[in-house]
């Protein structure tokens, strides 16, 4: 697989994302497979923003710390990205005589770069056009060195400003000028790009946030209120963008606590409705969580995860908030928790939380990160067959509503633990769903034996959900090639390596290199994170020689549930922890380490020694 | 977007319900409660057709005495939950309930949002002046100086001016009862279950236990009925001075109304001209149309 990498830095507010966006479509369009990955501060004008894309004629869905072009909208970017560049890579700036620093210079040296400058100004004044057009003419320039067809970008062009007659023209002019700049040049400088592949150009180009709406609206989602918050905002953006169209109800909430109870009367009363925040507004809402455990009511709440404690870093992605997405709440019950891990499962998975939520009447948390939501995925068109609408024990029919009482409501004596729900305005028996502890029809009751049953019913659904969910999926590095898997054979399985979320794709791109082709290595990958299933990796592990988890937080959360529900130790970790993803040039040097290093086993362990007592008084500074 | 009146008569036992009452002898949620059900009765209400919503306190044990699709939630947070369900299905009255302390301390934000946005539904602030299911602490509405559970020494707090504030968020109804009179609250709740928008509803409710300041006798004596009076509930200014005047004389009634606002759902554009509910829209929905533009 060849691949090739553009950074565009500078700063946030200079049309960053427009260069991307632009350049990514206009890639993809010509049959590449793009992806496109932003670094941004939590600001919204200065400060240091990049917008990377990565293209191939092949499938990818990751980024590479080294890039071949570097695009420096202002000097900082030429600062604080000249180390990122490949060896013959091309730095593209627009800083008038700018001198690089000694270290720069040898930078230019040691790695043969090329460095032109690109007047900007100069050009806009001649065209007599605004600063904010640079973003188009950059574009242009950089389009005429990936040697692509310049009616292509113009087309592109001409779609982001239909209807501005007077802007379309001047754009054409800065493409024109952008685009013959390079020819203009006496050497001119071109990045191969691989032949392309065209069925990459009917393509979708889409964000993870864009995926999770569609698939949302798919879902049958007909009401959002949520609370702006990085990174779940582009969601709530998304579905508010196109209000007129799908006719759904979006409110924005005084905050996430109202956002929770919203959507939770909206599920309650019988629609499909959604929320969805970031951690601190999860905090927020976990009330409702509880309270939706309780009175047996299904929801969906998105939890995009970002690096905290507190409002941590808003603008960069984690994979912190698993143990929040398991734990938070006061009381036991059951929910169910699932991470999206790129934009063809935030698109399925919309309908699957929506229809395990009703099947079981829990709330279904659904975790995404600033990865998936901000990255742009080159995704083939969404399968509308593929989902199907389940809505479990809701008795609609008028004969079956009828026949119930109020005491089927919260049957203790449904065997699954799921009891028949049955909606507002049904001609039926009413019932009260009820936040304290109740009796089967919703009334309090405070005695003990009935506080054990109705405990035991809501617990019941855990296991009732814990078998109907899907096991991890695995992913082998060297398969496929003659549609035999060495796993088929029985052979040790060289490095095992566990993750979820957006650690997925970029595993999986790691998995599909040639470094790797005649490796052993397997890595599963959790979509469903609880219940947690681990028949398949305890039969997994039984067969490997190393395993090693790979997460973005700093505790290694999956593998801490994992220790808990099957005593599987895995304690050969890769960790990251500082905000950025896992990028794939970094991924696969990691796992030839771990292949090539010394083994540490994973073991499954019994109790823990148990420590010696303590003999300081807690709290007392120590001397 | 206002309730229609049913056709054909609803009887009250209807909302008769087998739970025992546990409230303390004398409390006001009794008349609350009758006056509920008659208000529901009469207006062609099956139980069956309403979706009554309890926030936590006293008035909140009564969400298992009452027949109707009932949700019994957290503290302070019964409006939003109310709303999300009404904005859910425009065909079924939302009523919903809760007391002083959980409106003006914990949900007080949610009561600033109800008003602005002028959700569809009915309100009922169950005013005793004080925490009661927690056993008598003072809450915003308690008056100042009065000794309470932890606040021995009376609250240092002001009290909150309730009607003042409520009115300075512009309600399109706003009526007052009395938990002693429940032919009064029963034509209040009515007009408050057909009203357009937001109403406003809070019932001067007696609390034998721990409200021993504005008891039952001293509402008794100083309650009337400002309708009766000849009060206009279209005049705003004479609306908020009898509002605001709780000291010698309590004016009742429903102080005012205006139904000329459009309510929350009626401003959202996306749904002008759609007969639907977003309940009867659940479905699998072809979304090809929405992802063009990212090709």
């Amino acid at each position: 697989m060849s691949r090739i990498s553009v950074k565009i830095a500078g700063a946030s507010g200079q049309g960053i994302n427009s260069i991307g966006e632009i350049a990514g479509k206009g890639l993809k369009r010509s049959g590449y497979c793009v992806f496109g990955y932003r670094e941004y501060p939590s600001l919204i004008k200065g400060g240091h923003a990049s917008y990377q894309l990565d293209a191939s004629d092949e499938r990818i869905r990751s980024t590479e710390t080294k890039i071949n072009v570097l695009v420096a909208l202002n000097h900082h970017g030429l600062e604080l990205n000249m180390e990122d560049l490949k060896e013959n890579g091309i730095v593209i700036h627009m800083t008038p005589g700018w001198q690089f620093p000694e270290r720069h210079q040898r930078l230019i040296r040691e790695r043969s770069l090329q460095v032109i400058y690109f007047p900007v100004d100069d050009i806009l004044s001649r065209l007599g056009a605004r600063p904010v057009l640079a973003n188009v003419l950059v574009t242009a320039f950089v389009w005429s060195m990936f040697d692509q067809d310049i009616n292509a970008l113009k087309s592109v062009v001409r779609e982001k400003f239909a209807g501005k007659k007077a802007l379309v023209e001047l754009n054409m002019q800065c493409v024109d000028a952008g685009y013959s700049y390079a020819d203009s040049q006496e050497r001119k400088v071109t990045v191969a790009l691989p032949a392309p592949d065209k069925e990459f150009s009917s393509h979708l180009l889409v964000t993870g946030s864009q995926a999770m709406g569609l698939g949302a609206m798919h879902a049958g989602v007909r009401l959002y209120a949520g609370y702006p918050m990085t990174p779940s905002s582009p969601l709530l953006s998304f579905i508010a963008d196109r209000e007129n169209e799908t006719r759904m109800v979006v409110k924005q909430a005084e905050d996430e606590i109202t956002a929770a109870h919203m959507v939770s009367g909206a599920m309650y009363m019988g629609t499909r409705a959604l929320t969805a925040t970031s951690g601190v507004g999860f905090d927020l809402m976990s009330e409702a969580l509880s309270l939706n455990a309780m009175i047996e009511n299904p929801a969906v709440f998105v939890l995009a995860q970002r690096p905290g404690p507190a409002t941590g870093l808003p603008t960069w992605t984690a994979q912190g908030a698993l143990l929040q997405a398991v734990h938070a709440c006061h009381g036991e019950f059951t929910r169910c928790v699932l991470s999206v891990s790129n934009s063809q499962d935030a698109f399925d998975l919309m309908p699957v939380a929506f229809n395990l939520a009703e099947q079981y009447q829990v709330t279904v948390i659904v975790l995404t990160d600033k990865q998936i939501a901000d990255a742009l995925y080159t995704q083939e068109p969404y399968d509308l067959e593929k989902a199907d609408i389940y809505r479990g024990k809701l008795v609609t029919d008028p004969g079956e509503l009828q026949a119930l009482t109020a005491a089927d409501r919260y049957d203790p004596g449904a065997a699954d633990g799921i009891s028949p729900r049955w909606l507002p305005g049904s001609q039926a028996a009413t019932y009260c769903a009820q936040g304290d502890e109740h009796d089967s029809t919703g009334a309090v009751d405070e005695t003990g034996a009935n506080n054990k049953a109705q405990t035991e019913k809501r617990m019941q659904k855990f296991r009732t959900l814990k078998a109907g969910l899907p096991e991890p999926c695995l992913c082998l590095a060297g398969n496929g090639k003659q549609g035999h898997s060495w796993m088929d054979d029985g052979d040790e399985i060289e490095l095992l390596v566990i993750g979820w979320g957006s650690t997925g794709d970029a595993m999986q791109d790691v998995m599909c290199s040639q470094e790797l082709r005649d490796r052993k290595i397997a890595y599963l990958h959790y979509t469903y994170l609880w219940p947690l299933c681990t028949e398949k990796l305890q039969n997994l592990a039984g067969r490997s020689k190393r395993i090693v988890l790979a997460e973005q937080n700093y505790q290694g959360q999956l593998g801490m549930l994992i220790k808990m529900e099957c005593g599987l130790d895995i304690p050969d970790k890769i960790l990251k922890y500082d905000g950025r993803p896992f990028f794939y040039d970094e991924v696969l040097s990691l796992l030839l380490e771990k292949v090539t290093g010394p083994a540490t086993r994973s073991r499954v362990t019994g109790s823990a020694p148990a420590g010696q007592e303590n003999p300081r008084d807690p709290g007392r500074p120590s001397s | 977007m206002k309730t229609t009146v049913r056709a054909g008569t609803v009887a009250v036992p209807e909302y008769y319900s087998e739970t025992r009452c546990t409230w303390c002898d004398g409390c006001g949620n009794y008349g609350i409660w009758a006056a509920v059900k008659y208000a529901l009765a009469g207006l062609g209400l099956h139980p069956w057709q309403v979706c009554l919503c309890y926030d936590v306190g006293c008035h909140g044990n009564g969400s298992d005495k009452i027949q109707g699709y009932r949700f019994h939630g957290l503290h302070g947070r019964v409006i939003p939950f109310a709303a999300g369900a009404k904005l859910a299905n425009m065909k079924i009255p939302v009523i919903a309930f809760a007391g002083d302390g959980a409106t003006f301390s914990e949900g007080v934000g949610h009561l600033v949002h109800a008003l602005r946005s002028n959700y569809p539904i009915t309100f009922v602030l169950h005013n005793n002046a004080n925490y009661a299911l927690t056993t008598g602490q003072a809450t915003p509405l308690t008056w100042q100086g009065q000794p309470m559970n932890t606040s021995p020494n009376g609250i240092p707090e002001r009290t909150l001016p309730s009607m003042d504030f409520i009115f300075s968020l512009e309600p399109t109804f706003v009526a007052r009862g009395f938990s002693g009179d429940i032919k009064l609250m029963t034509r209040i709740l009515k007009a408050a279950i057909q009203h357009r928008g937001f109403a406003f509803v809070e019932i001067l409710q007696a609390c034998p236990t721990y409200d021993h300041f504005a008891t039952h006798e001293y509402l008794l004596d100083r309650y009337f009925d400002a309708n009766a009076d000849g009060h206009d509930p279209g005049d705003l200014q004479q609306a908020k001075t009898l509002a605001a005047q709780a000291q010698d004389r309590i004016a009742c009634g429903i102080l005012y109304q205006r139904e000329d606002i459009p309510d929350f759902y009626e401003r959202l554009i996306p749904r002008h001209g759609l007969e639907t509910t977003c309940v009867e829209e659940v479905r699998k929905y072809d979304v090809s149309e929405y992802w063009k533009e990212l090709v």
